[in-house]
């Protein structure tokens, strides 16, 4: 096959295959001897039996078939007979992205059953990472994407709205428990345990920060939550990006270092504990300074150590418990959770299967944010429908954030009658304050905490860019009145553009001093754009510089056979970065000129 | 007791077959050196549940899954279709050791005992590789999964287990004819050149895939796994 057929995105996706193939993938993707064990494993082949292509092999062989097309002796000579073959429009880029994103949550349980020991869930992973990297994906992986890459966190919330949250919540469990020393706190040094939550808990689910709250104070723990890269959750694991997951470990791990904690508690989350406990080390490529653990074993311990009490009377509506695919398949947490049940509850059931054959809640893989599949989701919920209702239970306990949104989203769909619940809500319910360490201990006079750190707005600064006009190019709204904001207030005058073909015509007619562009774009995208500016002699002259959340690009964008650009910024970016390296980018081409 | 004198076309079918399988040995090796290639994984984070499990642990219950049907859902919920598996797979065996005893050792595969035990395994690999071939030509999603490699092996495989049942009856004296034997080592020779290029070749990744799997699982304290 002439690569020079392919689709520009379609030839960096197999130059990208290349760079992601490790022992263990491609053992993978070379094992698979079509037997079909797998397929009564997946929730969605066993909801929708006359669909074929729900068998978890044919969603790994969407990857083994370029690998074998690319890699495998036998498939790069006759690659029909052995089924290889890789994408060559961006039409097919999109097949893909429906197979990968939308019929797959990466649960693992296909793993599990394989005789040969194929990872479909890691192969499948691997497939959103390469879609990912050459810019195709649902538009709620996008967005989530870049809110993690630029915010900070998945679901882009704004510190002050983060710390507003806090101390809210702060106030309340302080006027509760009538003591301030129940009062949260923020980037506390030196503090024994740093806790990191998922945003979902600011977002909707406030409670089972206040009720994390009232466990620490309760057990006269020694804590703090971080102002600043809080999120424990990563969107890497699901979009495949590794290098989003390991920025965003990173952010979170260096954070709890300069704290000096002894101890990392990560929120119930499955695949945010399974990104920073199991993954992220290895995405980053660091070794951390701290212990890592699950607020499963943190509620646990303080239970056995005596630190607080729970009455398990107090919790008596019958509860069953859904493994989260990320803890018990990948991650090996299937008794604590059950441990910790029996002692704050008491009728607990079982649901079967469970566990590592635990079906999946179906929100996973990022399942939520794809409304476009919402309608298959639910399809092959069926099975977890059957599963919680074969229990009896009224309360569906869980560990983690995103089975509590998939299990709701089906629990009213199949009309259950029940309820879902995180661990931490039965622990923080059933306590008996009077007999925890927090009130066997003399009470220390700990004063009103200090207030939170105001975030104001930006000091006045001087014009730097005044009387320039600046290009700027991005398709999320979000970024581009950022970015245009930011150098506006720089002094810049600001033309917009949000694809590579108005791009290249608002460069044209307005004819600006600097364009910022992004490069993953819909329609033609940035680095097309680029390529195809440098080439017209009306604007070939203009300095540009890239801004974007992918930096595995940079080597593509360099490689053109073109002049490099001027610039080169990761996202997020900081504003002050921002005006500088533009304002280095306009003086370096005035001196040449 | 019949004689196994071999002809001359016999003697040179069995030297062909012989440097089949050092032609074999060279690719499988090549294969070998060619997965080692990618680059390793390293598992920086602390082990996640140390008190259960390890990396070791988990490799070696990976590497053991085959022997334990009751370890997996899909081979505790489906008993025929494991025996099935066992079964194909020791008709390769006895296939595989017929075509080179049928040289070194003729009377051994000459012998009542051993004729009866190899000749039964074959015909009933027979069975279920015919099996199979129903199985992939009749369910819809392995239809669509499988290419022309999958169905030529397991019609190739069929194929070699009836040449091999005739091969071991001729050898045990109950038919005549040396052909059935020359087609078998022939039929050999062409199995041991083709399947490392082919889905056949499962089996020599199948170490590797297990351990590492179960390396990784074990690592993280998922594997072994747990059941109520
Ligand atoms: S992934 Fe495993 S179980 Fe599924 S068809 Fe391939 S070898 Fe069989
Ligand atoms: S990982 Fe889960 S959802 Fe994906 S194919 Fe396997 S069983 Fe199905």
């Amino acid at each position: 096959m002439s690569s020079d057929s392919r689709s520009y995105k379609a030839q960096v996706l197999a130059e990208l295959l290349s760079r992601k193939l490790t022992r263990p993938l491609v053992a993978s993707l070379v094992s698979c001897v079509h037997c079909g064990m797998c397929h009564t494993a997946c929730h969605y082949a066993l909801a929708d039996p006359e669909d074929p292509r729900m068998t978890p092999s044919y969603k790994g062989d969407q990857l083994r078939k370029i690998f074998k097309r690319n890699h495998d002796w036998t498939g790069r000579v006759v690659p029909w007979w052995v089924g290889a073959k890789a994408p060559i429009t961006d039409e097919d880029l999109e097949a893909l992205k429906e197979i990968a994103f939308g019929t797959c949550t990466n649960c693992r349980r296909c793993t599990f059953n394989c005789p040969m020991g194929v990872d479909t869930a890691s192969i499948n992973r691997t497939m959103r990472g390469l879609l990912t990297a050459v810019g195709v994906m649902p538009e709620g992986v996008r967005v989530v994407s870049k809110d993690q890459w630029e915010i900070g966190n998945q679901m882009g919330v704004l510190k002050e709205d983060y710390l507003e949250t806090l101390e809210w919540l702060s106030e309340e469990l302080v006027a509760e428990v009538g003591d301030p020393a129940a009062a949260i706190p923020i980037d506390k040094q030196g503090a024994r345990v740093v806790y990191a939550i998922n945003p979902r808990e600011v977002k909707y689910d406030p409670r089972t920060i206040t009720n994390a709250a009232l466990i620490f104070y309760a057990a006269g723990e020694d804590w703090t939550m971080a102002s600043d890269w809080w999120d424990q959750t990563n969107f890497g694991l699901f979009s495949g990006d590794d290098q989003l997951g390991g920025t965003a470990g990173r952010r979170l791990f260096e954070r709890v270092a300069e704290l000096g904690a002894e101890k990392l508690v990560i929120s119930e989350c499955g695949h945010g504990f399974r990104s920073t406990r199991c993954e992220a080390q290895n995405w980053a490529g660091v070794d951390v300074p701290f212990v890592m653990e699950s607020a499963v074993v943190t509620m646990i311990n303080y239970i056995k150590e005596g630190r607080i009490k729970v009455d398990r009377s107090k919790n008596a509506i019958p509860v069953t418990y859904h493994d989260s695919c990320n803890l018990a398949r990948s991650c090996g947490i299937t008794e604590e959770p059950r441990e910790l049940l029996r002692l704050v509850v008491s009728d607990f059931r079982e649901m079967t299967p469970n566990r590592q054959e635990n079906f999946c809640c179906t929100g996973g893989g990022g399942a939520m944010s794809m409304s476009e599949y919402t309608p298959r989701r639910l399809k092959s919920a069926v099975i977890k429908a059957k599963q919680i209702a074969d229990t009896g239970a009224k309360i569906v306990a869980t560990s983690c954030h995103n089975c509590v949104d998939g299990l709701s989203d089906l629990i009213k769909y199949y009309k259950l009658g029940c309820q879902v619940k995180q661990l931490v809500d039965l622990t923080a319910e059933g306590l008996v304050l009077e007999e925890c360490a927090v009130r066997r201990t003399p009470r220390r006079v700990v004063p009103m905490p200090e207030p939170l750190p105001e975030v104001g707005p930006a000091p006045a600064r001087a014009l730097p860019l005044a009387g320039r006009t600046v290009l700027v190019v991005d398709d999320e709204e979000d970024a581009r009145t950022f970015i245009a904001t930011v150098l506006e207030d720089a002094g810049a005058r600001i033309v917009y553009a949000c694809d590579g073909d108005e791009a290249i015509s608002v460069a044209k007619r307005e004819r600006p001093d600097l364009i910022t562009l992004d490069l993953s774009m819909p329609g033609k995208d940035g680095v097309e754009a680029f390529t195809e500016l440098r080439h017209d002699p009306e604007i070939a002259s203009t300095p540009v510089c890239i801004v974007t959340g992918h930096p595995e690009f940079r080597k593509v964008i360099y490689d053109r056979p073109v002049p490099p650009p001027e610039g080169y910024m990761d996202k997020p970016v900081e504003g002050e970065a921002l005006v500088k390296n533009v304002r280095r980018i306009l003086e370096t081409a005035h001196a040449a000129a | 007791m019949p004689q196994h004198e071999p002809s001359a076309l016999l003697h040179t079918v069995e030297i062909v077959h012989w440097i089949a399988l050092g032609i074999m040995g060279v690719v499988y090796s090549i294969r070998v050196w060619w997965l080692l290639r990618f680059r390793a994984t390293r598992d920086r984070q602390a082990p996640g549940n140390p008190e259960r499990t390890n990396a070791r642990k988990g490799a070696l219950y990976s590497l053991a899954n085959v022997a334990m049907p009751w370890a997996m859902e899909s081979t505790r919920s489906k008993p025929f279709f494991y025996a099935t598996f066992v079964l194909f797979h020791l008709g390769v065996v006895a296939g595989i050791s017929l075509a080179f005893l049928s040289s070194l050792a003729p009377a051994v595969v000459a012998s009542q005992a051993y004729a009866a035990l190899s000749g039964a395994l074959l015909a009933v690999a027979f069975v279920v590789a015919v099996g199979r071939i129903v199985r992939r030509l009749t369910t819809p999603y392995l239809r669509l999964i499988s290419s022309p490699d999958d169905y030529f092996s397991v019609i190739m495989l069929t194929f070699w287990f009836a040449l091999a049942v005739l091969a071991q009856l001729y050898l045990a004296g109950v038919i005549q004819g040396e052909g059935f034997l020359v087609a078998f080592l022939i039929a050999t020779s062409f199995f041991l050149i083709y399947v490392p290029f082919s889905k056949i070749s499962h089996y020599l990744y199948y170490p590797f895939t297990r351990y590492w799997l179960g390396r990784t699982l074990g690592h993280r304290g998922s594997m072994p796994t747990v059941r109520a």
